[in-house]
């Protein structure tokens, strides 16, 4: 009864606005943003089930939004957990410009790993909005104190040590160390990975020594890290992080590279020049409020901000760098 | 009630709670998994307070290797419950077990048995295996006899448990409490295998076994203490390490990381207020519970007093939604319906159905972890026999295997010497 009577009620409301922005701006204010899009309730699909970080990033965006008053429809955030995103992509593609999808490198490695046929190009690119960085972690009693110590342990025995990894291979939490590896002059598809379910699975097998070292998300390590319990002996990011501040980067451990483990967001294929002129307004807006900013603080996330263009040209680079590291992790399809 | 269970962690109830339902004592049924919910999530709430950083530092010994044996010796233990069914049993449990292969092999990446289908590549829920085969099955198989029913009276029975039911009960619930609690620190091992454990460990303990699956009131109190138990102890591993066990868990970390809350390491020496609070909403939840439950029996048990051309669309509808919510999409409903007419099929030909679930929940860790601990041991099968905790559960495992077996011998041992 009183879902009923709330339908209606939107359905009212959505008529009325319908007619009232209607009349009069079909064109001229283009420019600002002011086009009659969005003309119904904005759907975010996170392509994973509830708990997860796409999901996480899908609520973000849709609060912060909503919060400031930036979109004045309703915004939904509807999960379409499987295959790696492929569930909810695929159901991206069938809708109009109303609904947006988070993604992350998968949608890169997907095609690469031969579990999917979608490419970012299959998409309207929207915005990259945040970052987590890499880390490689170790429990404190280890006996590696450097990431060379554990590189120069790993060239000699490649079989010895044991890495946990997951959900799966193929992710940002392997490629990296794959990337890694190779600079080090090792073998990547020497190395001796066990997949764990997730990231606190990888933790717990950490904790108790059932893997040698793990490679995952900073957030994941982090707490760990600043009680004591696992030491972080790199991080993927360009400097060092205010929050910790006594862990080297890769490159200061003599590695070449930054390895950005991203989230972004994007549209149906084929959003006109006015939609994608919108989003870029209102997500630019968007990452500089102070809510952005403390929920990714939270989050342990980082600025990562980019937008449309910038991001198209990204997800270009993207995939030339992943092709590579697949071949050379020996998965490549 | 109606011999479809709600989730993975109930199906030990129903071999006990269903056919006190049929012997109209449907009433006492409730009233005492109520009170057995009860006592044990309170002896676990205790234990966690009591326990919570040893029992940590405990669920951390279980490797690969250990949480292989612990699911082994899960299915070994529901096996031997199929009395007499022994060789249906084993079937049903590799039905199970082939089940659970399906989908994306997480140590290869490799697609299994998903023909194509993206909707496979997670494998199948083993909540619509449940559903299918429990309430579709269940509908089904009693659509065929509907004619020939004589729809047995269906007393509901008083509403409180009898002296008698409470005196074989109590001790199997402070026992199953425990275990429960116990088995619920492990990440990802959860109620089904703690109800699971506790069941049979009661039926070997009980001096009248043979009334289990026949409306033994034991039988029912155990697993649902063990139950509750377990989901109090699925809480350790998230407050003293900041890592969630199941998947309840999981969704709750993301709710406290919401409100800024953020369990770590040292959530318990930095913030005692949050974790006391937890802890408080525990007794509360608890008491919370039994009340409603205590309540609701009165009108729950009127369910059954619903024709069953009402009551079954009813619970064909409830199937189809509770699918649908899972990862919303109608893919599921397909397999919904399979599994319903496999369970039909299952039914007809009286195979035990529990191992095939079990199987089902547990058969895709099972293997991960196997292979894992081979890995990890560069392929020597050593590593099983390789710490104290495995060496104790490939001990209970064969045990419980050979039970029936030891038992038989031991009862014709007997009557041999009697009629002597």
């Amino acid at each position: 009864m009183k879902k009923w009577l709330l339908l209606t009620a939107t359905a009212l409301m959505l008529a009325s606005c319908g007619n009232g922005t209607g009349t009069g701006n079909e064109s001229g204010d283009a420019g600002e943003g002011k086009t009659d899009f969005p003309k119904k309730n904005i759907e975010i699909v996170a392509p994973a089930s509830p708990g997860g970080g796409w999901d996480l990033t899908a609520r973000t965006v849709q609060k912060v939004l909503k919060d400031n008053d930036l979109v004045d429809k309703n915004i939904n955030v509807q999960n379409k957990p499987g295959g790696g995103g492929e569930v909810g992509w695929k159901y991206l593609q069938k809708k109009d410009s109303h609904t947006l999808a988070v993604n992350s490198g998968l949608l890169v490695t997907n095609k690469l790993l031969g579990t999917s046929q979608l490419t970012y190009e299959d998409f309207t690119p929207l915005a990259i909005l945040a970052t987590e960085w890499q880390s490689i972690a170790v429990a404190e009693d280890s006996p590696y104190e450097t990431l060379e110590d554990l590189m120069k342990a790993i060239k000699e025995d490649p079989k010895g040590i044991k890495i946990g990894v997951g959900p799966a291979l193929g992710n940002d939490d392997h490629l990296s160390l794959v990337q890694a590896a190779d600079e080090y002059g090792i073998n990547p598809s020497d190395l001796n990975f066990l997949v764990y379910e997730g990231g606190g699975d990888v933790v717990t097998a950490l904790l108790g020594h059932h893997v040698d070292f793990v490679t995952t998300s900073m957030s994941e390590v982090k707490d760990q890290h600043l009680a004591g319990k696992v030491r972080i002996l790199a991080i993927s990011s360009d400097e060092r992080l205010d929050e910790l501040k006594d862990v080297p980067t890769y490159k200061e451990e003599g590695v070449d590279m930054v390895f950005p483990h991203w989230r972004g967001i994007m549209g149906p294929p084929g959003m006109s020049e006015d939609e994608i002129a919108y989003w870029d307004d209102k997500l630019g807006e968007m990452v500089q409020t102070d809510q952005w900013l403390d929920l990714l603080d939270n989050n342990d996330w980082d600025d990562y901000y980019m937008d449309s263009k910038e991001t198209t040209k990204f997800l270009g680079e993207q995939t030339k760098l992943y092709e590579e590291l697949v071949e050379d992790a020996g998965l490549g399809k | 009630m109606l011999n479809t269970p709600g989730d993975g962690s109930a199906i030990a109830a129903t071999f006990d709670g269903y056919p006190m339902a049929r012997q109209g004592k449907a009433g006492q049924a409730m009233a005492l998994s109520a009170v057995a919910s009860f006592i044990g999530g309170i002896m676990a709430t205790f234990g966690f307070i009591l326990l919570a950083q040893p029992l940590a530092n405990f669920a951390l010994k279980f490797g690969p290797a250990e949480y292989f044996l612990l699911m082994l010796l899960t299915l070994s233990a529901i096996i031997s419950l199929s009395m007499g069914k022994m060789i249906k049993g084993f079937i049903s449990m590799s039905l199970g077990l082939l089940i659970s292969t399906i989908g994306i092999d997480t140590q290869t990446g490799v697609y299994r048995f998903t023909f194509g289908m993206v909707e496979l590549s997670e494998g199948i829920d083993f909540l619509i295996v449940i559903i299918g085969i429990y309430a579709v099955g269940e509908v089904l198989y009693n659509f065929l006899n509907i004619d020939d029913e004589k729809r047995e009276k269906k007393e509901v029975g008083k509403i409180w448990f009898t002296k008698e039911q409470w005196k074989r009960s109590r001790w199997p619930i402070l026992r199953s409490g425990p275990l429960g609690f116990i088995i619920g620190v492990l990440p990802g091992a959860g109620g089904s295998i703690a109800a699971m454990l506790s069941y049979t460990t009661e039926k070997q303990l009980s001096k009248k076994p043979e009334e289990f699956g026949k409306g033994a009131p034991e039988g029912l109190a155990a697993p649902e203490s063990a139950n509750n138990a377990a989901s109090v102890g699925a809480m350790i591993p998230l407050l003293t390490m900041g890592i969630p066990g199941s998947g309840t868990t999981a969704v709750m970390l993301g709710a406290l990381v919401m409100l800024g809350i953020r369990p770590r390491p040292l959530l318990f020496e930095n913030e005692p207020e949050t974790v006391w609070t937890l802890v408080n909403s525990m007794f509360v939840g608890n008491i919370a519970l039994i009340i409603i439950n205590i309540v609701l029996v009165g009108l729950l048990v009127k369910i059954l007093d619903t024709p069953a051309k009402i009551l079954y669309p009813l619970i064909i509808m409830l199937a189809f939604i509770g699918t649908y919510t899972l990862s919303y999409t109608a893919v599921d409903f397909f397999f919904l319906l399979l599994f319903g007419y496999f369970g039909l099929v299952l039914k007809i030909l009286d195979f035990p159905i529990a191992p095939l679930i079990l199987a089902v929940i547990v058969g895709g860790d099972m293997e991960q972890n196997f292979r894992m601990a081979l890995t990890s041991s560069n392929g020597s099968l050593g590593i099983f026999f390789g710490s104290g905790v495995s060496i104790v559960l490939i001990t209970l495992t064969v045990l419980s295997l050979f039970y029936p077996l030891i038992m038989n011998i031991v009862q014709r041992r007997k009557a041999a010497t009697n009629t002597d």
